[in-house]
């Protein structure tokens, strides 16, 4: 055989198999560590635009969600500074905060407080962090990370049935559950020591007890979050803010209302109409929440009566004394709670990627 | 005996001068470049296959307990070598890569595969002997890695891959190419040899939909190696010893540094090659990690294995650089 015929049949087989496939696929087989069931989501339909669903690297559970974390007295927790911040939960006497520090590297915790499932869903690439009631039509769940972003937002999965969610949509966009909202559980997001002031006997996830070796207390993403020009998927910018500065978001439907922290540095209690619901937007430099007066509520007046050494945040003119979670703990409605408003804190850039935002204006 | 320390403080140096990337699943480039020039008309065809297993998760030189994440790479790479003169030639690698991601937590594997052509490295090489001292040649080479292969492969269901799992870059890169040997007065069989490889990496503008520009980083690779033949079965074996050193700087998207990429790394790699026949040779190696730096938190590589043949479809014999 020439020389030129041999390589001819060389570049002919190399062509052959070079030629042979570019494709990718994915395949899951079960088990069951975690409640998993045997379903599979096979649904190819998306209610978002399937192209603008990007595989972050690194693939469904390549960031392990935690399932009833250890926790630690707040005096037992370690690599946490004062001004690291937390997302903090209460239900009765069971106080517990999830550290961000954790959750950039798990984002998301499943747990079971009393008789609320729970699960903490926390978007390091957006800065949001949400509670999920994982109770989805009379059946209990656990949420996974998927490994997919959306506007390079978290799309956990349900591992009842595998349907993904959007995290800042808080609905399931593919899968059985298509459409399906999540029910909020309110979270109060702040620093650490804001809230071990507040609620001295919290319990705190225990970094050292996590089942996962990770390097907490390292961030992740470098600036990422301090950087307004850094981010690693594409996204719309809205340039009417910092993109990456923290605010409270209020959503109804697809339209949101954000508060920035200078909005009540003279005025810590704003009460506000969006959407033709009522609001009380109550904030200081350390943490901002907000409660959707209802009925009679509506005609509250409240005084910001925050001094930090209490979760003891506003009295309103009838006397009643109401907590960061909108609890009165004193006065002629104590044991009644203000109805929790829809929202969250994120990145600004996050709230206009998905909804329709106004930006409170403080006439102040 | 001065010029050997000389040309060995040279190799040496080399080391500090540049940088490099790798999570790296990618294929072996840099590796598999440096065909011998055998002589004015002679075409030489190498084909190998490439093994890379990446489950050591690393956060700077610390090894994290968790091996729920595994990345493998196969890669088939041929190349091919033409020498216009006894000192200027040619040589093109092509490559057909099969990617996978394993992911084994809760009990459940997920596994993500991709394969396709890979991209292409067009080198021109020089040869210049006995520049260093008799016996010595310096080979210069310059070049460009094509972007023949995928970089917009998409799952079953549609969602955009990121780039380190695509087949190609989607970029032009430019690369520059060094190698230095000697063989030993003292034993006639035996070469020293350094090489030295540094990839300017290229822009893919069309990253994600066209919404983003992505490039991998800059690249260093450095080897030293020694390498010495023996008889035995009427058979002429060649073992090789290489310390490598490879600095990849970080991806970039867009205007921002991506994070967790980007670091450094040591291997020792022994080989073993055997003469089967004048034309035809069998070469293999083993490359394993003895040190890595990386940045953040990355999967990094465990161990990797080559073996392959080269060809000699055409040989000149009176050729007296290598």
């Amino acid at each position: 055989m020439t020389m030129k015929k041999k390589l001819f049949l060389m570049g002919f087989v190399f062509l052959l198999c070079s030629c042979s496939k570019s494709s990718t696929q994915t395949i899951t087989t079960q088990g069951d560590e975690v409640g998993m069931e045997d379903t599979e989501n096979t649904s190819t339909v998306w209610s978002i635009p399937v192209s603008e669903v990007l595989d972050g690297g690194p693939g469904r559970d390549g960031i392990p969600a935690l399932e009833n974390p250890s926790m630690v007295s707040a005096e037992n927790a370690s690599v946490l500074f004062d001004g690291d911040l937390v997302l903090g939960y209460k239900n009765g006497d069971d106080i517990r905060a999830y550290q961000h520090i954790v959750l950039d590297w798990h984002e998301i915790v499943n747990d079971n407080i009393g008789d609320v499932s729970l699960a903490i869903t926390y978007c390091p690439l957006t800065g949001t962090g949400i509670g999920w009631n994982r109770v989805i039509d009379d059946q209990e769940t656990t949420f996974g990370v998927s490994g997919l972003l959306y506007q390079t937002n978290l799309i956990p999965f349900d591992r009842a049935t595998k349907s993904n969610w959007s995290q800042l949509l808080n609905e399931s966009v593919n899968g059985s559950l298509e459409g399906k909202k999540a029910d909020l559980i309110q979270l109060v997001e702040t620093d650490w020591r804001t809230w071990k002031t507040m609620y001295p006997t919290t319990r705190i996830i225990n970094i050292n007890d996590t089942g996962f070796s990770r390097t907490y207390g390292v961030y992740p993403y470098v600036d990422y979050r301090t950087n307004d020009n850094t981010f690693l998927f594409p996204t719309p910018k809205d340039s009417r803010l910092p993109l990456k500065q923290r605010v409270h978001a209020i959503v109804n439907g697809d339209v949101a209302k954000v508060f920035q922290f200078s909005d009540f540095d003279s005025t810590p209690v704003i009460k506000d109409v969006f959407e033709g619901k009522n609001y009380a937007v109550i904030g200081n430099a350390n943490f901002i929440i907000s409660f959707e007066l209802e009925g009679a509520d509506r005609n509250l007046e409240f005084d910001y009566v925050f001094e930090g050494s209490s979760d003891i945040l506003v009295e309103d003119n009838q006397g009643t004394q109401w907590n960061v979670f909108g609890e009165a703990i004193s006065g002629p409605r104590q044991g009644e709670r203000l109805k929790a408003s829809h929202s969250f804190m994120g990145y600004w850039f996050s709230i206009p990627a998905f909804y329709v935002t106004e930006i409170y204006a403080n006439s102040n | 005996m001065i010029r050997i320390l000389l040309f060995s403080l040279l190799l040496l140096g080399c080391k500090h001068g540049l940088a490099q990337t790798c999570c790296s699943g990618g294929v072996p480039l840099s590796n598999n470049l440096g065909l011998p020039n055998e002589g004015k008309g002679s075409f030489l065809l190498g084909l190998n296959y490439d093994y890379n297993n990446l489950n050591t998760l690393k956060a700077g030189s610390s090894i994290l307990d968790d091996d729920s994440r595994k990345r493998i790479t196969n890669s088939i790479l041929l190349n091919m070598g033409y020498a216009f003169s006894d000192r200027f030639s040619f040589e093109a690698l092509f490559t057909w890569v099969n990617q996978t991601r394993t992911i084994s937590q809760f009990g459940n594997e997920n596994f993500s595969e991709t394969s396709g052509l890979g991209d292409a490295v067009f080198l021109v090489k020089l040869a210049i002997p006995d520049i260093l001292g008799s016996n010595t040649v310096l080979n210069l080479g310059i070049g460009t890695k094509a972007p023949f292969g995928k970089s917009d492969l998409t799952t079953e269901e549609g969602f955009q891959l990121t780039a380190d799992l695509q087949p190609g870059s989607g970029a032009w890169d430019v690369l520059g190419w060094l190698s230095i040997s000697k063989k030993l007065d003292f034993r006639p069989s035996a070469t020293i040899s350094g090489s030295l490889t540094y990839r300017a990496t290229g822009a893919n503008n069309s990253y994600l939909n066209n919404a983003a520009v992505y490039e991998f980083g800059n690249v260093l690779q450095t080897n030293f190696g020694y390498t010495d033949q023996f008889f035995i079965f009427n058979t002429i074996f060649n073992s090789v010893l290489i310390f490598k050193y490879r600095k990849a700087f970080d991806d970039r998207i867009d205007v921002s540094e991506v994070p967790n990429t980007g670091g450094e790394w040591i291997f020792i790699r022994p080989e073993l090659g055997v003469q089967l026949t004048p034309a035809i040779s069998f070469n293999s190696r083993l490359e394993i990690p003895t040190y890595s730096y990386v940045e953040g938190t990355q999967l990094t590589p465990t161990i990797r294995f080559t073996a392959g043949v080269t060809i000699k479809l055409k040989k000149n014999t009176l050729n007296a650089i290598n």
